[in-house]
C-alpha cells in the first residue's frame, strides 16, 4: 500500500515536471501566439495590442499558472490554425493514433512471438540467425523508409490498400482498419524487431528452468512443453517490453501519420509545430508524455502483479 | 561544374493559347452534365485564413471561389463583366460608379441580398481594422450611397482608374452578407454556388451545393478538397482512385501521364510566377551592381528546366503575359559568371567575401530545388550561398512580416491587374513589400497611373515601370509557370474550372458522370 | 556458440569499421563538389557506367553522394551520441555514486524526461533551435542526454555497492578519485555498448529529422536527406530511395550486430 501511495506521488511529481518542461520549451520556440494569429496582417501596434489582450505581456509563472489552470479543468484553450477548442480535438486525434498504435502492436506481436519462439528452440542454429537477422533487419531501417516502400507495394502497385488518409471506426469499421493497415504495419515492422530478440532471450531463459525439465522427464510432447508451459511465462516479459516500447511509437507516429496524411496525434503535433500553434504544441506534447508516462505506469504495476517480487525491489 | 552539362530546352510557351482545354482524348468529356455525387479534390497546398478580406493566399482564394461572389468579374480576356451587379456605370469624370444589383441573389444564410450588403462588404475591406489584403482599393472612396435596395452608388474623391477592376477579384470586389464580417474566418459565408460546410486545418475543406444560387444549382452534391501539398501522393492518390481530380500534378511525371492517356489532363499558361528576392535593407543588396550581379548568375531557362522540368515560360516581366502593359521589349540578363564577378568585384566584394543564406520554403518543393541549383551558380561566381529550408509558416513570419532574411524566394498568382502587382509589390508603401524596395521613380510611376484614365498611356507607365524594376534589378523575375489539373475520366465539364485568374477554380460548372 | 558470436562479431565490426573508413576517407580523396554536381542531360537516370549508382532528380551522382554523405550522417551521429555521453557521464556518475538527494532528483528530472519520446525532443529542439548542422547534432544529443544518463547512474550505483569500493572508501580515498580510479573504468564497457547501439539510433534519428525537413540542409548529403528527396521520384527511379536506404539499413545493422557481440564480450549481464 505504502508503495502504491508513494508510485502515485511520483506520478503526480512527473506530471508536474512534464508541465514545466512543456511549457518552458514552448516558450522559447521562436515566434509568439500574437504573430501566429495576425500572420500576413501583422503591424507593431496590433501586435502589442493582442500581446497584452492574450496576457503575453504578464510574467512566464502567471502564464504558467492561467496554463495548467485550465488543463486542469479541462479548458484546453484554443488551437490557432485549427480554430477549435484544443480538448475535443486532441480527443479526436487519439482515436485515430489509438487504432494504429494497437494495430502495429498486434501485428509486431503476431510476427515477433512465433519468430522468437522459434528462435530460442532452434538456438544457434540457421533459424535463430534467420530470425534474428530478419528483426535486425526490421530495425535497421527508418520507419517512413519501410512506410514508402509500402505505400509503393500495397497502394500503386497491388492497389489493395489505400495510401492517406484517416476513416473514423464508427463511420465505417472495415475502411478504418484498412486506411490504418499500411501505417500501423510500418510501425509494427521496427517495433517487431525488439520484441523478437525479447521473445527469444525469454525464452531461452525458461526453456532452461527447472520446470520444463520436470515437463520434458513426465513425458509431454515437446510442443506443448514449448507453447503451453514455456510460452506461458514467458508472455509477461515480452507484454512489458512492449508496453515500454509504447515511447518509441509516439516518436515514430509523428514521421509516419504525415507520411500517410494519417490525421492522428504524430500528425497533430508535426502540424502543430509546423504552424508554431504554440497552445497546440503545449497540449499535444504534454499529452503524449503523460501517455507514454502513465503506460510505463500501468506496466510496471501489471508487471508487479505478475510477478510480486519486484516489490522488494 | 561546366554550365554547358546544362541542357538548354525549354519550350517557349508565349503566345500559345491561353487555355488548352482539357485533353480531346476522353470522350465521357463531351457527355452532358449529370447531378449528384461527391468530388473528392486533391489540392495542392493548404488553405489558411478563410476570410476573404484577409487571406492573402492563392489557396484559399481557390477554394473559396466557390463560396463567394464578387460584385463585378472578368471574362477569359480580362474584360469587366457583370456578376452579382447586373449592370454598372462610370461617370464622365470617372469619379461616381453605379451598380445595379441583380435581384433575387440569396446568401448561403437564407437572406437575399440588397445595396447594405454591398456598402457593408465595401466599407469592411476598407477598415483598417479589418487587415483586409486590398484595403487600399477603397482609399480614394468618399462615399457608399444606397438609394435603393438594389443600387449602389460610389464616390472618389480623385480619379482612381484601376478602382472597377480591382472589384473583380474577390479580395476587394467580395459580397458577404451584412454582419457576417466575425465568422468570416471560420464560417464563410457568400452568395456563390457552393457552401462552405467545415474545414479540418491542413486536412480537408467540405463544400456543398447551394441550391438557391442565382446562376442556376451547381452539378455536384459537395466537393472535398483534400490538401496533399506532396506532388507524389495527391498522384498516387489520383492513380489509385482515391481521389478524383488534382491540381498541380508533379512536372516530372506530365509527359508520362499525357501520353498513357488513362487521365484527363488540363493545361494552362500561367498558373503563377516566381521571382528571387533580394532584401533592399541588406547592405550588399543596397548596390544595384550587386543586384544586377545576382542576376547575372542566373540562367533563368536552365534553373526552370532544372527545378519545373520545363513545364512554364521565362519572363523578365511578371506582367500577365497578355496583358496590355506586359513589356515585351525586355529580355532577361543572360548568364555570365565572368561579368557578375567583375560587377562584385566593382562593388568591393571580392571572391569568397560574400556569404549569403538563401531562405527557401518547403510549401513550394521546387524552391528547394531551385536553391541546389543556385548554390551550385553561385559558388562558380564566388559567393557562398547556405540553404535555410523554412516551413510555410515560419517563411510568412521570418520573410514576409519581419523581413528577416537576405535572399528567398517566392511565387505569386497572377496579377492580372496592373496596380495590384505594380502597387502592391514594387511602391515603397506597397502591402506585399517585402524587400523593402523604397525607389522614387518606381513610387511617382505607380502614383501616376491611379489618375491616368487613358488605357495606352496607364500601359505605357507600367511598361516603365517594368523597365526600372529590370534596371536596377530590384527583384530576379524568373518565369511564368503552368497551371495542370489531372482528373478520372469520369469528370466533366473540366473546360470551365479554370478561371481567367489562372489561379482559382471554380466547380460550378463540373459534374461525376455516374 | 562462440563461433557464431565471433562470425556475428566480425560481420559487425567490419561494416562499422568500413563505414568509418568511408566517413573519414572519403571527404579527403574525393571533392565535396562531386556530391553537388548536377548533369541535367542524365537526371533520375538508371545505374550507368558513368554514374554506377544512378542519379537523382538533378543528374547528381548517388555514388558519391551516399559515400559523402557517409560522412554528414556519421559525424551527426557519432558527435550526438558524444554529446549525450559528455553530459550524461557527469549527471549518472554524480546521481549513482553519491546517491541520496542529488539522485533523487536528477533521476526524477531523467524519468521525465524519458517520458518524452526522443524524437519529439528532438523535433522540438530543432524548431526552436532552426534547423542546420550544428543544432541536428544538439537536437538528437539532448533528445539521447537522459536515457545514457539512466544507463550510466544503474553502473555507477551498481559499483559503488562494490565491497572493493567500500573498502577502499574506508581506506580514505577520496570521492575523485574513486570516481577516477574505479568507478569510471569499471563502467567504461557499459557505456561503450550503449554508446554503439546508441549510434545506430543516431543514424535513424537523424534520417527522421533530415525526412521531415527538420535536420541537414541541402544541397548537403545525408543519407536521410537522399530518402527524403527520392520520395517524389520513387516509382519511376527505385534506386533514389534504395541507395541511401542501403546505406543506413547496412550500417545501422553493422553497428547493431556490433553492439550486441560487444554486449556479450564486455558486459554479459545485461539483458539483450
Amino acid at each position: 500500500m505504502a508503495y502504491l501511495l508513494n508510485r502515485l506521488l511520483s506520478v503526480l511529481l512527473t506530471l508536474f515536471l512534464i508541465s514545466v518542461i512543456t511549457f518552458a520549451v514552448t516558450n522559447i520556440l521562436p515566434g509568439d501566439v500574437a504573430m501566429m494569429i495576425m500572420g500576413t496582417q501583422s503591424n507593431p501596434e496590433a501586435l502589442a495590442g493582442l500581446r497584452e489582450s492574450l496576457g503575453l505581456n504578464d510574467p512566464l509563472i502567471v502564464q504558467y499558472g492561467r496554463w495548467i489552470g485550465g488543463l486542469l479543468t479541462g479548458d484546453w484553450g484554443r488551437s490557432l490554425v485549427f480554430k477549435e477548442a484544443i480538448g475535443p480535438l486532441i480527443a479526436q486525434k487519439a482515436v485515430a493514433s489509438g487504432v494504429i498504435v494497437v494495430m502495429s502492436m498486434a501485428i509486431a506481436l503476431a510476427c515477433a512471438i512465433p519468430l522468437g519462439v522459434w528462435a530460442a528452440i532452434n538456438r544457434d542454429r540457421w533459424q535463430d540467425s534467420t530470425a534474428s537477422t530478419s528483426a535486425l533487419i526490421g530495425v535497421s531501417l527508418p520507419d517512413f523508409f519501410w512506410g514508402i516502400m509500402l505505400i509503393l507495394l500495397f497502394a500503386r502497385y497491388l492497389g489493395w490498400f489505400p495510401s492517406s488518409g484517416f476513416v473514423h471506426p464508427a463511420d465505417d469499421f472495415l475502411g478504418a482498419i484498412r486506411h490504418a493497415f499500411l501505417p500501423s504495419l510500418a510501425l509494427g515492422l521496427g517495433l517487431m524487431a525488439h520484441l523478437t530478440r525479447m521473445t527469444r532471450s525469454t525464452m531461452i531463459g525458461i526453456l532452461g528452468q527447472e520446470f520444463i525439465r520436470v515437463a520434458r522427464a513426465k513425458g509431454l510432447a515437446e510442443r506443448e512443453v514449448v507453447w503451453s508451459y514455456g510460452l506461458r511465462n514467458a508472455i509477461g516479459p515480452v507484454i512489458t517490453v512492449a508496453g515500454l516500447q509504447v515511447g518509441y511509437l509516439f516518436g515514430s507516429i509523428i514521421v509516419v501519420e504525415s507520411l500517410f496524411n494519417y490525421t492522428g496525434m504524430g500528425w497533430l503535433t508535426y502540424q502543430a509545430l509546423l504552424n508554431r500553434d504554440i497552445p497546440l504544441i503545449q497540449s499535444t506534447v504534454f499529452v503524449i508524455a503523460a501517455v507514454v508516462m502513465l503506460t510505463n505506469l500501468f506496466v510496471d504495476l501489471l508487471y508487479m502483479l505478475i510477478d510480486p517480487r519486484i516489490r522488494m525491489a | 561544374m561546366k554550365r554547358r552539362d546544362f541542357l538548354k530546352n525549354t519550350t517557349t510557351l508565349f503566345g500559345a493559347t491561353l487555355f488548352s482545354g482539357a485533353a480531346p482524348m476522353i470522350a465521357s468529356a463531351q457527355t452532358t452534365p449529370v447531378t449528384g455525387g461527391t468530388l473528392i479534390w486533391g489540392h495542392s497546398e493548404t488553405t489558411q485564413n478563410l476570410d476573404m478580406h484577409q487571406t492573402g493566399t492563392a489557396s484559399t482564394g481557390r477554394v473559396l471561389q466557390n463560396v463567394h461572389n464578387s460584385i463585378v468579374t472578368v471574362d477569359k480576356d480580362l474584360n469587366v463583366i457583370p456578376m452579382l451587379a447586373e449592370s454598372f456605370a462610370q461617370s464622365e469624370d470617372g469619379l461616381v460608379y453605379t451598380f445595379n444589383l441583380r435581384p433575387g441573389v440569396m446568401f448561403h444564410n437564407g437572406a437575399e441580398m440588397t445595396s447594405a450588403d454591398v456598402k457593408y462588404s465595401f466599407e469592411r475591406c476598407a477598415n483598417p481594422d479589418t487587415g483586409a489584403v486590398n484595403f487600399e482599393v477603397f482609399n480614394a472612396v468618399e462615399s457608399i450611397e444606397t438609394p435603393d435596395p438594389l443600387t449602389v452608388i460610389v464616390t472618389l474623391n480623385t480619379v482612381n482608374a484601376p478602382f472597377l477592376s480591382r472589384l473583380a477579384e474577390n479580395g476587394a470586389g467580395v459580397v458577404m452578407p451584412e454582419g457576417s464580417g466575425d465568422t468570416q474566418g471560420e464560417m464563410p459565408i457568400g452568395a456563390g454556388p457552393f457552401k462552405f460546410v467545415r474545414r479540418e486545418f491542413g486536412n480537408e475543406v467540405e463544400l456543398e451545393r447551394f441550391d438557391d444560387y442565382w446562376d442556376g444549382p451547381a452539378y455536384l452534391d459537395k466537393v472535398i478538397a483534400r490538401e496533399i501539398p506532396e506532388p507524389t501522393v495527391r498522384l498516387t492518390g489520383l492513380r489509385t482512385g482515391e481521389l478524383h481530380m488534382i491540381n498541380d500534378i508533379p512536372a516530372d511525371r506530365m509527359a508520362e501521364i499525357e501520353s498513357a492517356g488513362e487521365l484527363q489532363v488540363v493545361k494552362w499558361f500561367p498558373l503563377n510566377w516566381d521571382f528571387v528576392n533580394l532584401n533592399h535593407t541588406f547592405e550588399p543588396f543596397q548596390d544595384a551592381r550587386v543586384r544586377r550581379a545576382f542576376d547575372m548568375i542566373i540562367d533563368k531557362e536552365v534553373l526552370l528546366e532544372g527545378a519545373l522540368w520545363g513545364q512554364g515560360a521565362v519572363t523578365a516581366s511578371p506582367s500577365y503575359p497578355t496583358s496590355a502593359s506586359y513589356n515585351s521589349d525586355l529580355t532577361q540578363r543572360s548568364q555570365d559568371i565572368a561579368g557578375a564577378r567583375a560587377l562584385l568585384d566593382e562593388a568591393g566584394y571580392p571572391e569568397g567575401s560574400l556569404d549569403i543564406v538563401f531562405k527557401a520554403t518547403t510549401n513550394y518543393p521546387y524552391h528547394i530545388e531551385s536553391a541546389q541549383i543556385l548554390v551550385e551558380w553561385f559558388r562558380m561566381a564566388g559567393v557562398n550561398l547556405t540553404i535555410e529550408q523554412l516551413t510555410w509558416a515560419d517563411w510568412l513570419s521570418q520573410c514576409w512580416v519581419d523581413k528577416d532574411y537576405q535572399m528567398t524566394m517566392m511565387n505569386f498568382f497572377t496579377l492580372w491587374e496592373p496596380d495590384f502587382l505594380y502597387y502592391s509589390l514594387f511602391n515603397s508603401t506597397g502591402a506585399f513589400n517585402y524587400r523593402g524596395i523604397n525607389d522614387p521613380e518606381i513610387d511617382a510611376l505607380t502614383e501616376q497611373a491611379r489618375i491616368t484614365v487613358d488605357p495606352v498611356a496607364r500601359a505605357d507607365i507600367y511598361k516603365a515601370v517594368q523597365q526600372r524594376v529590370f534596371d536596377e534589378a530590384h527583384d530576379i523575375i524568373l518565369w511564368f509557370r503552368n497551371g495542370t489539373i489531372g482528373a478520372q475520366p469520369d469528370v466533366g465539364g473540366l473546360d470551365t474550372i479554370v478561371h481567367p485568374n489562372g489561379s482559382n477554380l471554380n466547380f460550378h460548372k463540373v459534374w461525376l458522370n455516374a | 556458440m562462440r563461433r557464431f558470436l565471433s562470425g556475428k562479431g566480425l560481420v559487425g565490426a567490419a561494416i562499422v569499421l568500413i563505414m568509418l573508413l568511408i566517413a573519414l576517407l572519403a571527404p579527403l580523396f574525393i571533392p565535396d563538389t562531386f556530391a553537388t554536381q548536377m548533369d541535367m542531360r542524365a537526371r533520375l537516370s538508371g545505374p550507368t557506367l558513368n554514374h554506377i549508382f544512378g542519379t537523382d532528380q538533378l543528374g547528381r551522382d548517388l555514388f558519391y553522394r551516399v559515400v559523402l554523405g557517409a560522412q554528414t550522417s556519421v559525424m551527426i551521429a557519432g558527435a550526438a551520441v558524444l554529446m549525450s555521453i559528455v553530459i550524461g557521464l557527469p549527471l549518472g556518475i554524480i546521481s549513482g555514486y553519491f546517491g541520496g538527494v542529488i539522485d533523487n532528483v536528477l533521476m526524477r528530472l531523467v524519468d521525465t524526461l524519458l517520458s518524452f519520446p526522443a524524437l519529439l525532443l528532438a523535433l522540438t529542439i530543432s524548431a526552436v533551435l532552426g534547423p542546420n548542422l550544428t543544432n541536428t547534432i544538439i537536437a538528437i544529443g539532448i533528445a539521447f542526454t537522459p536515457f545514457l544518463a539512466r544507463i550510466i547512474r544503474g553502473e555507477a550505483l551498481r559499483v559503488a555497492q562494490m565491497p572493493y569500493v567500500e573498502a577502499a572508501r574506508a581506506a580514505g580515498t577520496t570521492d575523485l578519485q574513486m570516481i577516477i580510479r574505479h568507478i569510471l573504468p569499471n563502467i567504461m564497457p557499459a557505456i561503450i555498448v550503449q554508446g554503439t547501439i546508441s549510434l545506430a539510433f543516431a543514424i535513424l534519428a537523424e534520417a527522421g529529422l533530415s525526412f521531415l525537413g527538420l535536420g541537414t540542409q541541402p544541397p548537403d548529403a545525408s543519407w536521410g536527406l537522399m530518402i527524403q528527396a527520392s520520395r517524389d521520384y520513387l516509382d519511376i527511379a527505385p534506386w533514389t530511395a534504395l541507395v541511401p536506404g542501403a546505406a543506413v539499413a547496412i550500417t545501422v545493422l553493422g553497428l547493431n550486430m556490433f553492439g550486441d557481440v560487444l554486449r556479450d564480450v564486455l558486459d554479459p549481464r545485461t539483458d539483450p
